[in-house]
């Protein structure tokens, strides 16, 4: 039966490119007949021929469920039947289209706790999800996408089945108490479709959550990180799944366009809940868009050009013994990461650090260039300042290319400090 | 000898013809571009373009602009890329909604604008004019005619905005 009833909406899908396609070929005979005709505008049926559904996906897996959004997004038609997509995911970061994943989150810690790590196709920032945390995703045509109608029935939901009053703010984060932000929200707008999607914090592991989340002093933009409280704080009968189930209903009672309440009248004509199941079965080429949202070069590879520059003091034992020093010692590195790649690098050698016999060779640093931002770069350096050691008398770095290494190895696996990163922008964090 | 007589009076004739097939590409051309160098032409996903010769500018009009609001990142088409008229080429990021841009036309992507992506809000700031997004080789210039003039995206906005409204 689901089946059916998806092939169905890949088929409608499908016929709606072709529409599309045929509409533009006659457009164009009509101007070039005529000349001067105006373009028509795609005709939506109106707010009464709409019909809406609630969809649970059934798996908890961030790269399965973006890759759901991303399947449905290309290839469904939503211009008479809105979608409200709900799904939930075990401990992940996921961070905007174009944001740095290295300045974003803690890879580091996100490796120790095996978190994954996502960049989603929508704009916007940061959030760290877990079993705690409900996402929603609003579909529909691209131009009846409506935030403020999506956030709104949020509200709704949540003083209808919670009595919890929310404000929501000009940034369009949902408040509670004032201050307190349960909610960050991203879209993505296309050709044909629109998504709005959001989280809601219901008992998130918040310790997790600020721990994932890098914390970011910008002497950029100040952003205003804001203070974050679970729903499950407010009301002690809240769980996802009852969260989950009132929005759901809010969804359904309230007429497509307009916020009103349609009662169980409304209910009684839509199409419900249904539990889907993102397998390439129901939606033939989801485990290829998987594939991709979890490849390494869409999640770090998409990365901005930015370039690092740290700098280390060398300790007193690596310097030249006899010789008395003004300055401190430093050793500086700089690199540029272009795709997720090492494009450029300098390494500054202090005068004390040469004179006691360290030569920073060039061929060295040549090694890294192309390689992945990550512990790869460190082990093409410790591999090329072996080979140098051509006598073979030594297999072991000796104490001043340790300290090399160990700086190389702060460079990349360490949180990125945003005052040793400059990159072209920056978002604010969301949650 | 006769040979070589035969392929030197083919080869006048293969020249021949080419001078008068450049000849005729060249008036269809001007034509073009009499036609279109200084007016822009719209699509109905709110981009425009500019031909010169061959080469198309493309960039997002003022209501486009308006509806995203602050741009604070633009993901543009990488030189050498070839794209067909529709073809999603890249995106536009503002407050908090990534729009997926697309290509009017149907070309090779020569260059894409820089300044653009080192400050995006160029687009907010000057939208036809600094804040251009990609330039591109046009290898189908009928498509053009497909494209709506000042006149037509002026009509066409409107009933958009009506539509909105109602």
């Amino acid at each position: 039966m689901a089946l059916s009833m998806m092939k169905k909406m890949t088929m409608s899908g499908a016929c709606l490119i072709v529409g599309v396609a045929k509409r533009t070929s006659i457009r164009s005979l009509a101007s070039a007949t005529q000349g001067l005709s105006a373009k028509k505008l795609r005709q939506l049926p109106t707010e009464g021929e709409v019909t809406k559904s609630v969809f649970m996906s059934q798996s908890t897996d961030i790269y399965t469920n973006l890759a759901l959004e991303d399947w449905m997004y290309r290839n469904m038609d939503f211009s008479n039947h809105h979608v409200m997509m709900v799904w939930r995911n075990e401990p992940c970061v996921v961070i905007g289209r174009h944001q740095n994943p290295w300045l974003e989150a803690n890879i580091p810690l996100l490796n120790d706790k095996e978190i994954a790590m996502a960049r989603r196709n929508s704009g916007g920032g940061t959030v760290y999800h877990d079993r705690g945390n409900l996402n929603i995703t609003f579909f529909t045509p691209r131009e009846r996408y409506d935030r403020q109608y999506n956030l709104e029935l949020i509200k709704r939901a949540l003083f209808r089945g919670f009595g919890i009053k929310s404000v929501i703010n000009e940034r369009h984060d949902i408040i509670v108490r004032d201050k307190y932000k349960i909610s960050g929200t991203a879209a993505k707008l296309g050709r044909l479709t629109g998504y709005h999607h959001c989280t809601l914090l219901v008992n998130a592991n918040k310790a997790d959550l600020s721990k994932a989340l890098a914390k970011r002093e910008t002497k950029a933009t100040e952003s205003t990180p804001s203070a974050v409280i679970n729903l499950a704080d407010l009301d002690n009968r809240m769980t996802v799944d009852s969260l989950q189930t009132a929005l759901g209903y809010e969804y359904l009672r309230t007429p497509a366009l307009t916020l009103e309440d349609g009662g169980q009248n409304l209910i009684a004509k839509q199409r419900g809940f249904q539990f889907v199941n993102p397998t390439d079965d129901w939606f033939p080429g989801l485990a290829e868009l998987r594939q991709e949202l979890q490849s390494w070069d869409w999640c770090y590879g998409r990365t901005p050009l930015f370039t690092v520059s740290r700098s280390f003091p060398v300790p007193a034992e690596l310097l030249a013994p006899s010789r008395v020093y003004s300055s401190t010692q430093e050793l500086s590195i700089n690199m540029s990461v272009e795709n997720g790649l090492i494009s450029d690098v300098t390494l500054n050698i202090p005068p004390g650090l040469v004179e006691s016999g360290f030569h920073g060779e060039a061929s060295v640093i040549t090694h890294l260039k192309g390689k992945r931002f990550t512990s790869e770069a460190l082990n093409a350096l410790q591999e090329a300042m072996l080979t140098r050691h051509i006598s073979g008398d030594q297999r072991k770095l000796d104490e001043k290319e340790q300290f090399v290494a160990k700086c190389f190895d702060q460079v990349v696996n360490t949180i990125l400090q945003a005052d040793c990163v400059e990159d072209s922008f920056y978002l604010d964090t969301s949650t | 000898m006769i040979l070589q007589r035969c392929i030197s009076q083919a080869k006048y004739y293969l020249i021949r013809s080419c001078v008068v097939q450049s000849n005729i590409k060249q008036t269809y051309c001007e034509t073009h571009h009499k036609h279109t160098i200084r007016s822009r032409k719209y699509t109905d996903r709110h981009e425009w373009v500019t031909v010169d010769t061959d080469e198309g500018t493309v960039g997002i009009s003022k209501y486009a602009q308006e509806s995203l609001g602050d741009v604070v990142f633009a993901q543009l088409p990488d030189e050498g890329k070839k794209l067909n008229a529709g073809d999603e080429c890249g995106a536009l990021e503002s407050v908090k909604a990534a729009s997926e841009i697309y290509s009017p036309l149907t070309g090779i992507v020569t260059e894409k604008n820089k300044e653009v992506e080192n400050k995006p809000s160029l687009i907010n700031i000057s939208c036809y004019e600094k804040g251009w997004l990609y330039k591109l080789k046009l290898t189908k210039l009928e498509e053009l005619d497909e494209l709506m003039n000042e006149e037509q995206y002026e009509t066409f906005l409107k009933t958009d905005v009506e539509k909105h409204d109602a």
